[in-house]
């Protein structure tokens, strides 16, 4: 049979796989619809929208960003901004995950929570904490600036701090998994061989872990460059992409040229998705042979214990300093000026916000069970199913990952406020827009999570279950449901946390009847009302981390002792 | 399998039910509001105590406003854009964007707060000044500014902040003021060394610098007088107002009708509502100068007769805003 045969034949059989199924078909064909008209269309809208200028088709936009130092300056810093964000975090992302997998460090479980903590706050929080820590009328700036003179926070020094403290952890998460999975018996082994420590971490771990690198320097990138509340903070006169694309719609009422600038910004970040997805992920030495060994090496000498050590005692320090500055600043008067402990600023919050918080938790929670079950759904295909367009699938499901938030804001209002041939409703001003918007902004979150549940899923032990006389139903229930249930939950977790944190496209589709709290804060820091701002900051990471453990408590009840899966790739 | 679809099943059930109740919401008016949220709520409330009215509004500042009504102009979702620059009104209006409307009041507006055709109409006013930290310049040894080019003043070295001209309506008319005292050339020349000697940073909102200054972030502001006074002097910040003695612009606050906006009628009550005495005795918490001759003028507020003002051209400001912006980006760079 020749080559071109047996593909013919395959795709035959898979054809006839579906035939049988033809309940599968119509879902399947419904998600590459909702996946068109939710992903691609809003994508489509930005792209023709650059290049249209009074309803012709015009490269001007093109010409004048390559041409005008102010379009191609901030498109430079963005990509400054994110390969020192990317490295710094990646360093330290490297360290901490080293010394939580390989050293015999104290209060591990403490460590690893302090590390992980900025993923659950909304990302802009660090920066309004840098200003009430180093502004210049900050609480450490009197003390700082006779140590190294004066500075300034606003700008590029600043920014790569915050977002060091922001996206960090994501390249901590990345690291763990990877150093937890590189058997320490390949490095114990070294050493028994003679090799000293440094040897070993050159010739051994490094290079074993050069992917994971990679792959979390990659994705902290993608997340700095397309991260828009922390620029729009503390950005100064060091002018970013994704701020000077909403300035240039919000500011200038040029929505074409804003989409030319998003457009601009697209190409970065969804290079680097490529590069992880398609060449780093595939160059993974880990091999997977069960459960981690466990066994940590205790011969470490001191220099490597001392600085590995003093690493994460000082982030973890600067954790607590930035969280507790937040905390601080919000019982006081007037920042900055009147330091009188009062309750006033929640009292004014709770005002002024109360419909925020509100219209935050109904669309996170709208978003999140859809977010779960369909991310759920399209991995059981992905996985589980044959059909022409599987890869699409996933690709088109998993892009909306390096599509910056900007980017996916300018597109959903372009094509959601007219009806289309393709989508007869307005979205324009309703809750569906953003509800819509998280689900499918937050859907690589849920795919993952029903990736990482399907996989802990081998088919045979339904099958043995069966063979002992369960039926179909009750092997569902006993064995299928709780090895499912913690992975599904914590994609639930993790899309209701990115739901009430989001706020990049958010804030293009916020409406009067649905104005969501991250707004509301970026308003207060707007009017340098920081008090107010970390009062309802505050109030949202609370409302997080209440949610987070009623979600934690689910998964304890019903899978007992099942590990939890990581939440970002 | 059949769980797969059992879950897939409520998918669908949950977001056809969510379709249907976005289009049984029931009747009320719609704003964009350019005012700050607490402002906003300040006239909002009392506009709905009075008249029984519903009012949802959503808080932008006026160049997001005219983008998104712009966005939206196939199908508008506000009937209302209360506030902000009139320079945004009448930016809109020549795009279309507005529906004229001659509001019933028991005064006669003059001939500088409407547009021809009633396009929009402007219920408020204020004078473009300097705020300024008062420990700032005892520490410097400087005086307030009372002169533009006091801002280049090599005290004030970094340590001046204002709005981006293309965001704010504030900042926008700041300049188009230098470019009507000054001519076009003369300004940029002048604010490339401003820029460069004098600015710290820009902010997005016109009122972004006032706390900055209060706050010590920077030794001086420009914005607008009822501003400076609303979130820096009466908010307790060390910080004293100025205005240059060579003349200063002044902002008309606009009102405008959206064109075809979902609920006209409602609208047009606003804003007659927007020029009875009563809503604009409520001016005098934010210090903004009222329209009605009737209306009482705020404690501590600069009334438009105790400043030198230039004979400032909104129309002029409004309709060449795109190339005056386009100018000073060439120039400036940023």
């Amino acid at each position: 049979m020749t080559e071109a045969n047996r593909k013919r034949q395959e795709i035959i059989g898979n054809l006839r796989l579906i035939w049988k199924e033809p309940l599968l078909l119509v879902f399947i064909i419904a998600i590459f619809y909702f996946l068109l008209i939710f992903v691609l269309f809003p994508l489509f809208m930005v792209f023709k929208t650059s290049l249209i200028v009074d309803k012709q088709f015009d490269l001007s936009n093109y010409l004048a960003i390559f041409s005008k130092r102010y379009y191609f300056q901030p498109f430079i810093n963005s990509m400054i901004l994110g390969v020192l964000a990317a490295t710094a975090g990646t360093i330290l992302g490297f360290v901490f995950a080293y010394a939580i997998t390989r050293t015999p460090i104290p209060f591990k479980r403490f460590f690893r929570m302090t590390a992980t903590f900025p993923i659950i706050s909304p990302p802009f929080v660090v920066a309004l904490a840098a200003i009430l820590l180093f502004g210049r009328a900050g609480s450490l700036t009197p003390f700082l600036s006779r140590i190294i003179g004066e500075y300034s926070i606003y700008g590029l020094g600043g920014l790569v701090l915050v977002e060091t403290i922001a996206y960090g952890p994501i390249a901590f998460l990345v690291l763990y998994g990877v150093l937890q999975a590189i058997d320490p018996a390949l490095e114990e082994a070294a050493m028994d061989l003679g090799a000293s420590r440094a040897r070993v971490f050159a010739t051994v771990t490094l290079p074993l872990s050069i992917p994971g690198i990679a792959s979390a320097w990659l994705l902290v990138f993608i997340e700095s460059m397309a991260d828009f509340g922390n620029p729009m903070i503390l950005s100064g006169n060091f002018r970013v992409l994704s701020v000077q694309a909403f300035l240039q719609i919000t500011g200038m009422y040029d929505i074409s040229r804003g989409s030319t600038l998003a457009i601009l910004l697209l190409v970065p970040t969804v290079t680097a998705f490529f590069i992880q997805k398609y060449w780093v992920a595939r160059k993974s030495y880990v091999t997977v042979t069960g459960q981690p060994t466990g066994a940590t090496i205790q011969r470490l000498e001191w220099y490597i214990k001392l600085p590995t050590y003093a690493a994460c005692f000082f982030f973890t320090g600067v954790v607590f300093l930035f969280y507790g500055m937040v905390i601080w600043g919000s019982f006081q008067k007037l920042w900055g000026v009147d330091a009188t402990l009062t309750l006033h600023n929640y009292v004014e919050m709770f005002q002024v916000g109360k419909g925020y918080i509100f219209d935050s938790l109904k669309v996170s929670t709208w978003a999140t069970p859809i977010t779960g079950l369909l991310g759920m759904f399209i991995a059981f295909l992905v996985i589980r199913k044959k059909f022409i367009g599987r890869t699409t699938m996933e690709f088109v499901s998993m892009l909306t990952f390096a599509v910056p938030g900007t980017v996916v804001g300018i597109g959903y209002i372009l094509a959601f406020n007219q009806k289309s041939a393709l989508f007869p409703f307005v979205l324009t001003g309703t809750a569906w827009i953003i509800v819509t918007l998280l689900i499918f902004r937050n859907m690589p979150v849920g795919i993952r999570a029903g990736i990482a549940a399907l996989q802990q899923i081998d088919p045979s032990i339904e099958e043995a279950s069966t063979d002992l006389g369960a039926d179909s139903s009750k092997t569902f229930r006993k064995i299928t449901l709780p090895m499912i249930a913690p992975a599904f939950f914590s994609g639930l977790a993790f899309s209701f946390v990115k739901a009430m944190t989001a706020i990049s496209a958010i804030i293009f589709v916020v409406s009067g009847d649905w104005n969501l709290i991250t707004v509301a804060i970026l308003g207060f820091v707007d009017n340098s009302q920081y008090a107010q701002a970390a009062a309802m900051s505050l109030l949202l990471i609370v409302i997080v981390l209440i949610a987070l453990s009623i979600i934690q408590l689910l998964v304890g009840r019903i899978g007992k002792g099942a590990r939890t899966v990581s939440i970002v790739n | 399998m059949k769980r797969v679809i059992f879950l897939s099943l409520l998918v669908a059930v949950f977001v056809f039910s969510g379709f249907t109740t976005v289009y049984a919401a029931g009747k009320v008016l719609h704003i964009y509001e350019a005012f700050d949220t607490e402002e906003a709520k300040y006239y909002i409330d009392a506009f709905e105590k009075e008249t029984g009215i519903d009012v949802v509004f959503v808080r932008m500042s006026s160049g997001e406003v005219l983008a998104r009504v712009e966005a939206e102009a196939a199908n508008p979702q506000a009937t209302v854009w209360h506030a902000g620059s009139n320079t945004s009104h009448i930016n809109a209006a020549s795009k279309g964007l507005l529906e004229p409307y001659k509001p019933k009041t028991s005064f006669p507006l003059s001939d500088s707060l409407h547009a021809k055709d009633w396009a929009w109409t402007g219920f408020y006013s204020g004078a473009i000044g300097f705020v300024s930290n008062t420990n700032i310049l005892k520490k410097k040894g400087a005086n307030a500014p009372t002169s533009w080019d006091d801002l280049l003043n090599p005290a004030f070295s970094k340590n001046v902040a204002m709005a981006y001209p293309y965001t704010s309506g504030t900042a926008y008319t700041t300049y188009a003021t230098l470019i009507q005292m000054h001519g076009l050339e003369k300004t940029l020349d002048w604010w490339e060394k401003f820029d460069k000697q004098s600015i710290l940073q820009y902010t997005k909102s016109g009122t972004g610098c006032i706390p900055m200054a209060g706050l010590g972030e920077v030794a001086v502001g420009i914005a607008f007088s009822h501003d400076i006074l609303a979130k820096g002097v009466n908010k307790g910040y060390p910080v004293v107002m100025t205005f240059p003695k060579e003349g200063t612009g002044y902002e008309i606050g606009g009102l405008s009708l959206i064109k075809g906006g979902p609920e006209p009628e409602l609208g047009k009550q606003f804003i007659d509502w927007c020029f009875t005495k009563k809503a604009q005795n409520l001016f005098q918490k934010y210090n903004r100068l009222p329209v009605n001759p009737e209306a009482t003028v705020g404690k501590g507020s600069v009334t438009l007769d105790q400043v030198k003002l230039i004979d400032y051209d909104h129309i002029w400001a409004g309709q060449n805003k795109g190339e005056m912006i386009k100018a000073w980006r060439d120039r400036i760079g940023k």
